[in-house]
C-alpha cells in the first residue's frame, strides 16, 4: 500500500493523454525496431504508416498535454485534493526543498524514512521534465530522417552537426549517424519507461488504477 | 532544326548516332539540368555551334586516385552520344591519355590555364593529399597541392569529379595517414573562392559530367552566375542529386511491400527482392543512378543485384561499413575503423543494464521490507530537523 490516489492529482485529461502516450510508444517502438531491421516479411508499408501516424499523435498530445500543464489545476500533493496550476508540480516547490539527497538516500536504502516531498518527489520532477526533450529529440531526429522534412536546412544542419560529431569533424551530411541517434534516443525512452513503471508499481497497483481507469483508491470515495 | 551544318552531321554519322539519338540525348541533359523539354532545341543547335567551331579549354588533373572516374568516363565501348559533348573540350591535360610526357606535360597543363585566365574548366579527380605537407602525392617532382595553389584561383570553375574530390571519399577513410581531403574543403582552408561543382559517387558518372559542361560553357550558367543557384549546400547540383536511390528504386515496390533478400543465393534474391535488409544503403544516398543508370544506361549496382553501398554520400567509407551491415559501427570521434561497437548492441546493453539495475533494486526493496509496502513518510525534512537541532 502507498498513499491514496485522488481524481484531484490525475484529471481525466491527463488518463486519456497517458493512455495515448502509452499506445504511441508501443506503436512507434515496434514498428520502429521492425523499420530498422524487418526481421519477418510483408509488414514494411504498415510498419511505416504506423510510425508516420503515431509520431505525429505522440507530438500532438506533447503539445496538448503542456497546455494542459499551464492551464488545468491539480493536486499539489499526493493524495490530497488542495489544487494548484499543474506546472507548478513540475518545477521546484517548498515542498521538495532541500529534499533531492534525502530521496537519493532513501532508494539507495541509506534512509529508513520515505521523505517528504509534494505531488512528485525530486527525482521524479527531474524524470518526467526530461520525457519533454527526449521526445523533441525523437522527433527532430525523426524528420531529419524522412524523405519529406530531411532537406530542411534546419534538419539538414543536425545531420551534419552529428555526421561531424562522429567522425571527427569530417562528416558531411550523411543520414547514418542520425539513423544511430534516432535508435539510441528509442533505447532512451524505453529506459525511462522501464524505470517508471517499476517505480509506479513497486508499493502496488493503485497508481495503474487511477492512471488507467481513473479508480481512486486509499480516500473515503474508494 | 534542320541539318544546318553538315561537319556535325558527319561527325555524327561517324560515332554511328543517328539525328534522333542526338535529340534524344539533348532531352535527357535536359532534364538532368532542371530544363524544360522546350530548351532540347537550345541545347541541341549549343551543342552543333560548339562542336563545328570553338574548343573550350579544359584540363584534367588527378589527385590522389586509382583512376576509377577517368576509366568510367572512357566506358564507352564504341562512340556514342556524349562523346559528341566531350570533344568539345580541349583536353591539354589529362596524365592517363595524353600523349606528352615530363616537363612538355607539366607546360601544357601551366599554359592551358595561364593563357585562359578565368575562362579554363579544371577537372579534378582524385583526393587533395595534405599529409607529410603535402608530400604524400608528388606529381612531377612537387607536391601534387601545388597544382591547386597555382591554378585554382586562375580557372572558371572546378569540376570535382568523383567522391574523392568531393570530400576526400575513399581515400578520405580512417586512419586517413595521408590526411586527405576534398578540392572544396582544400579551397576553403587556402581562402581560394573558385566555384567547386561537387558530383559525387565512386567512380563518377561521365552523364553527369557532360550535363555539367553543357550547363557551365554551352548555356552560359557559369558567367550568369545561374549554375550557383542550382547547386545545394554541399555543392552538388541539385537536379542529380536532390532524390534518394531509394525514391527512384525499381525494387522499391518490394520495399513496401515488406519482401526482403535476407541472405544471397537465397529464392528470394532471385526473385528480385528488396535488398534493405542486406545492408542497401539506397534511403540514405541522394544519387539519380536509377535513373541516369551507368555504361551507357545499360544497369546499375541495385539493378544487377548488389545492395547500394552508399558511394554517393559524403564520408561514405568510415559512414557505410560495414556495407552489407544495416548500421555502421560506432567510435564517436575518430571514425569506425579503430573497432568501435555496434550500435544495436550498445542500445540494447543501456536498456539490459537499466533493466537489470531494476532487479537488484526490487530484490533490495523485497528485503527491507519495502515491495508493496511504502514505509512511513518522515514527519519533518531531514534539513529542517537538523536545523532545529541546531538551535
Amino acid at each position: 500500500m502507498s498513499h491514496a490516489y485522488t481524481r484531484e492529482m490525475h484529471p481525466l485529461a491527463f488518463v486519456v493523454s497517458h493512455w495515448t502516450n502509452l499506445c504511441a510508444m508501443v506503436f512507434l517502438t515496434l514498428s520502429g525496431l521492425y523499420i530498422h531491421y524487418p526481421i519477418f516479411p510483408g509488414f514494411m508499408g504498415a510498419a511505416r504508416g504506423t510510425h508516420n501516424f503515431w509520431m505525429f499523435v505522440l507530438l500532438i498530445n506533447l503539445v496538448v498535454r503542456l497546455v494542459m500543464g499551464f492551464t488545468l489545476k491539480t493536486s499539489k500533493l499526493a493524495g490530497g485534493r488542495e489544487k494548484e496550476l499543474d506546472i507548478k508540480n513540475f518545477l521546484p516547490q517548498a515542498e521538495n526543498r532541500h529534499q533531492l539527497w534525502p530521496t537519493i538516500k532513501y532508494y539507495l536504502f541509506l534512509k529508513k524514512e520515505h521523505p517528504l516531498g509534494g505531488k512528485y518527489n525530486s527525482l521524479q520532477k527531474f524524470a518526467y521534465v526530461l520525457t519533454v526533450p527526449l521526445i523533441l529529440l525523437a522527433a527532430y531526429t525523426g524528420f531529419a530522417l524522412w524523405g519529406p522534412t530531411s532537406q530542411w536546412s534546419f534538419f539538414l544542419a543536425g545531420t551534419t552537426m552529428v555526421a561531424n560529431w562522429f567522425n571527427g569533424g569530417v562528416g558531411g551530411a550523411a543520414l547514418m549517424p542520425m539513423r544511430i541517434v534516432h535508435y539510441w534516443t528509442m533505447w532512451a525512452i524505453l529506459s525511462f519507461t522501464f524505470i517508471h513503471v517499476y517505480l509506479a508499481n513497486i508499493y502496488g497497483f493503485d497508481a495503474d488504477r487511477i492512471m488507467f481507469a481513473w479508480k481512486e483508491t486509499g480516500t473515503d470515495h474508494a | 532544326m534542320a541539318y544546318e551544318d553538315r561537319a556535325f552531321a558527319e561527325q555524327l554519322a561517324a560515332r554511328g548516332v543517328t539525328r534522333r539519338d542526338f535529340v534524344k540525348f539533348c532531352g535527357s541533359v535536359a532534364a538532368m539540368l532542371g530544363l524544360s523539354e522546350s530548351m532540347v532545341p537550345t541545347i541541341a543547335s549549343a551543342v552543333e555551334s560548339a562542336a563545328g567551331s570553338k574548343l573550350y579549354p579544359a584540363v584534367w588533373v588527378n589527385g590522389g586516385a586509382c583512376t576509377g572516374c577517368t576509366e568510367s568516363m572512357a566506358q564507352a565501348t564504341y562512340p556514342d552520344v556524349a562523346t559528341v559533348v566531350l570533344d568539345i573540350l580541349s583536353m591539354n591535360y589529362m596524365e592517363t591519355v595524353m600523349m606528352a610526357m615530363g616537363a612538355d606535360a607539366e607546360k601544357a597543363l601551366y599554359d592551358t590555364v595561364n593563357n585562359n585566365e578565368g575562362k579554363a574548366i579544371m577537372i579534378y579527380e582524385g583526393s587533395v593529399m595534405k599529409g607529410w605537407d603535402g608530400n604524400a602525392l608528388r606529381v612531377a617532382g612537387e607536391p601534387s597541392l601545388k597544382i591547386l595553389d597555382d591554378l585554382a584561383p586562375k580557372v572558371a570553375a572546378i569540376i570535382a569529379v568523383g567522391s574523392c574530390a568531393v570530400d576526400g571519399g575513399w581515400v578520405k577513410a580512417g586512419p586517413n595517414t595521408a590526411d586527405a581531403t576534398g578540392v572544396s574543403m582544400y579551397l576553403a582552408e587556402k581562402g581560394i573562392k573558385t566555384p567547386v561543382i561537387n558530383l559525387p559517387t565512386c567512380p563518377v558518372n561521365p552523364e553527369w559530367i557532360v550535363a555539367m559542361v553543357v550547363d557551365v560553357l554551352l548555356l552560359g550558367e557559369l558567367e550568369s552566375g545561374a549554375i550557383l543557384g542550382k547547386l545545394d549546400a554541399q555543392g552538388r547540383p541539385k537536379l542529380i542529386f536532390g532524390q534518394t536511390i531509394h525514391d527512384n528504386c525499381p525494387r522499391r515496390g518490394h520495399f513496401e511491400n515488406g519482401e526482403f533478400v535476407y541472405q544471397f543465393g537465397s529464392p528470394e534474391e532471385a526473385k528480385g527482392y528488396c535488398l534493405y535488409a542486406m545492408g542497401c544503403k539506397g534511403p540514405q544516398t541522394q544519387t539519380n543512378c536509377p535513373i541516369v543508370r551507368w555504361n551507357n544506361q545499360t544497369s546499375w549496382c541495385v539493378e544487377s543485384g548488389s545492395p547500394c553501398i552508399g558511394c554517393g554520400n559524403f564520408n561514405w567509407v568510415d559512414n557505410g561499413a560495414p556495407f552489407l551491415g544495416r548500421m555502421r559501427k560506432v567510435a564517436i570521434g575518430s571514425g569506425s575503423h579503430n573497432g568501435g561497437f555496434a550500435p544495436g548492441v550498445a542500445g540494447a546493453a543501456v536498456g539490459g543494464v537499466v533493466a537489470a539495475a531494476l532487479g537488484v533494486h526490487a530484490i533490495g526493496m523485497a528485503a527491507t521490507g519495502r515491495l508493496g509496502n511504502m514505509p512511513d513518510t518522515e514527519d519533518v525534512k531531514e534539513h529542517d530537523r537538523k536545523k532545529g537541532g541546531d538551535k
